[in-house]
């Protein structure tokens, strides 16, 4: 339905790109329309907010730095939509530049975290009972519980703060759910009949992780993943605002929320807007997961109703047979 | 099932030794000799006679190896001593005790309303899953989870003690400087609670024994108050003791907004004036107490849950 026109590609060879661009918006909102609203709606306000954080240099009004010392703490206008802070600098562009830190953050620990935690979940459940597993898994246990703004906070405190620490700290608790449910996932994929298929057809266990164990966990895994995103978005905000995370002279919503906090009985929006941005992101990146959730939830429902249609296990062995 | 829970609890010991060994490692993970360090803190000048600083590290003992001076510092550890603090040379023990009490008095305010206003909230969206009730408390507890809550508390701030003035803006002194570090703090843990509740609450609902309630006529209301919600709550209490491990401690940013002298600052305010024997007191104190949650939640997993305890019987 949506190939490509080959007559119009040959006709006007020129216009492959647009086409191929058109193609792709049509895809993507063909896709959107079919899922789950909570789904559309995440995917739609993040995208948006990535688009605006990577064109914020060419859509930001002002010079996110740049200081107009009469207009200091100025209310919104039709000059400065948001405002300007203590040091008259527009909170709007600052707001724009802002985010790209703490959502760049965020989305490196959790794309490593995933991995990793997805990783060694999968061989512990490989090996479950054994005493890799056990250990592994007590560990898991300890961390999941401890919130990460402390590890994190200690941490850094040994190393001193940087981009790169945060993103150490972070990672130190975030691999842990994802090893947990990859475990579990895995264990209940194990003991299904198609993986002990593939064994007695002498498929390699590497094979068999990849072809049968990874295709069937993704899904709730990519769901959990978009839910902790939200929460590191939030830890990350956090360690700035507290002056652990961003350093001087590179700014983020946290760091700024902080800064806007010994004006707020002056200037109420310049606290509110900061964190406004933070929440919004999170809550898209929340409806994304809970969507895939839903989805997931609602797919594995489906399978097990077909279930029920199937000639069980019970009346094949029935007085008939 | 006894053996079980022996066994986590020495591997929960074991990780418990790990982290005392890195704890007291500190000191020498982080920046210059530990006696220059306390020497530093102790004397303001920065050139101190390199003799000055030989001796004290004798006296202290820093010259012994270090697997002495470990067996010495856990030894004391164990006992609750970790030293004095290099800001106000008092013994860390002190700080910890009162901030722990701090600590853990708004952690259990805050999960207790997380609690009471979660388990209703999952009972009625699980009564009709996918159904309007069930779909806007879902998205409530999507916001609830998107907040942030150094965002959330300074704006109720604003409103209820600048503008309204019907609470104090910060401090710890009386009941009423708790209400609103405690809303802010249990927003979260609210959010998970309605989760786990929900899902918990429709497999209990499909259970025999609700439908035997009904049939005997007892009424939808009575039935989910004393069968569902008894029965569905095992995986909340389990969520509970985490979430209140996590809080002690896990509420910095909440106690540096609020001015609260608890746990998660007493940590904040080390690692900003590089304390480091109150660092090491925390840090302990804070896993041994998530190690005791732990454990804890174990045992009553097993005392609560009659289907685990008759195994163990019949095994």
């Amino acid at each position: 339905m949506l190939q490509p026109n080959p007559t119009a590609a040959m006709v006007r060879p020129r216009s492959n790109t647009v086409l191929g661009l058109r193609k792709t918006i049509r895809q993507t909102l063909y896709i959107l329309g079919t899922r789950h609203w909570s789904f559309t709606a995440g995917v739609s306000i993040f995208l948006a907010v990535i688009c605006v954080l990577i064109l914020a240099q060419w859509i930001a009004p002002y010079d996110p730095d740049a200081q107009e010392l009469l207009h200091r703490l100025s209310g919104p206008s039709s000059l400065y939509w948001l405002g300007t802070d203590q040091l008259g600098r527009d909170v709007l562009s600052r707001l724009l530049i802002g985010g790209r830190f703490s959502v760049s953050v965020a989305a490196v620990v959790m794309v490593i975290s995933a991995t990793f935690g997805t990783i060694v979940g999968v061989i512990c459940a490989r090996r479950a009972g054994g005493m890799v597993d056990e250990v592994i898994m007590r560990t898991v246990d300890l961390l999941i519980a401890f919130p990460d703004v402390l590890v994190a906070l200690v941490i850094i405190a040994l190393i001193g703060p940087g981009s790169m620490t945060l993103i150490l700290s972070l990672i130190v608790v975030a691999w842990t759910p994802f090893a947990r449910m990859a475990r579990s996932l895995t264990l209940e994929i194990n003991s299904k009949d198609y993986i002990t298929a593939a064994e007695v057809l002498g498929c390699s266990r590497f094979f068999i992780i990849f072809r049968h164990v990874i295709p069937n966990v993704y899904r709730p895994l990519a769901a959990l993943t978009f839910l902790r995103f939200s929460h590191k978005l939030i830890t990350v905000g956090a360690l700035s605002f507290l002056g652990l995370g961003v350093q001087p002279p590179k700014s983020d919503w946290g760091a700024m929320l902080a800064d806007a906090l010994r004006f707020v009985d002056r200037a109420p929006l310049l606290a509110f807007a900061p964190g406004f941005a933070i929440f919004i992101t999170a809550l898209a990146v929340t409806l994304i997961g809970q969507g895939l959730e839903i989805e997931d939830e609602s797919k594995n429902a489906k399978e097990e109703s077909h279930k029920d249609f199937e000639p069980s296990a019970k009346t094949t062995k029935g007085p008939n047979s | 099932m006894l053996k079980f829970l022996f066994q986590r609890l020495v591997v929960l010991l074991a990780a418990l030794l790990v982290v005392s060994i890195l704890a007291f490692l500190i000191p020498y993970l982080s920046g210059p000799e530990p006696a220059q360090m306390i020497m530093h803190a102790r004397v303001s000048d920065l050139a101190v006679d390199p003799d000055t600083i030989a001796a004290l590290r004798v006296q202290l003992g820093l010259d012994r190896p270090l697997a002495v001076q470990y067996l010495d510092w856990l030894g004391n550890a164990i006992r609750g001593d970790f030293g004095f603090t290099f800001t106000d040379r008092l013994p860390v023990s002190v700080h910890i005790k009162y901030a722990f009490v701090v600590s853990i008095t708004l952690a259990l305010s805050a999960l207790i309303l997380a609690l009471v206003v979660a388990l209703p909230l999952g009972a009625i969206a699980a009564l009709k899953p996918a159904g309007k009730f069930d779909n806007a408390i879902t998205f409530l507890t999507q916001i609830l989870v998107a907040i942030p809550e150094y965002w959330l508390a300074p704006m109720a701030t604003l409103v209820f003690a600048v503008y309204l003035q019907w609470l104090p803006s910060a401090g710890w002194a009386g009941p009423e400087h708790v209400i609103l570090p405690a809303l802010a703090l249990a927003l979260r843990p609210m959010a998970y609670f309605t989760r786990v509740m929900r899902a918990s609450m429709i497999d209990v609902l499909e259970a025999p024994y609700i439908t035997a309630a009904l049939s005997r006529g007892l009424g939808l209301g009575q039935t989910i108050r004393r069968h569902g919600v008894r029965n569905a709550m095992t995986p909340v209490i389990t969520l509970f003791a985490m979430w209140l491990s996590g809080l002690i401690g896990g509420a910095v940013v909440i106690e540096v907004i609020f001015s609260i002298p608890g746990m998660g600052r007493l940590l904040y305010e080390a690692v900003v004036n590089k304390d480091l024997p109150v660092l090491q007191g925390t840090i302990m104190c804070l896993v041994s107490f998530a190690v005791l949650m732990s454990t804890i939640t174990d045992f009553i997993y097993v005392l609560i849950n009659p289907a685990v305890r008759i195994k163990d019987a019949s095994a």
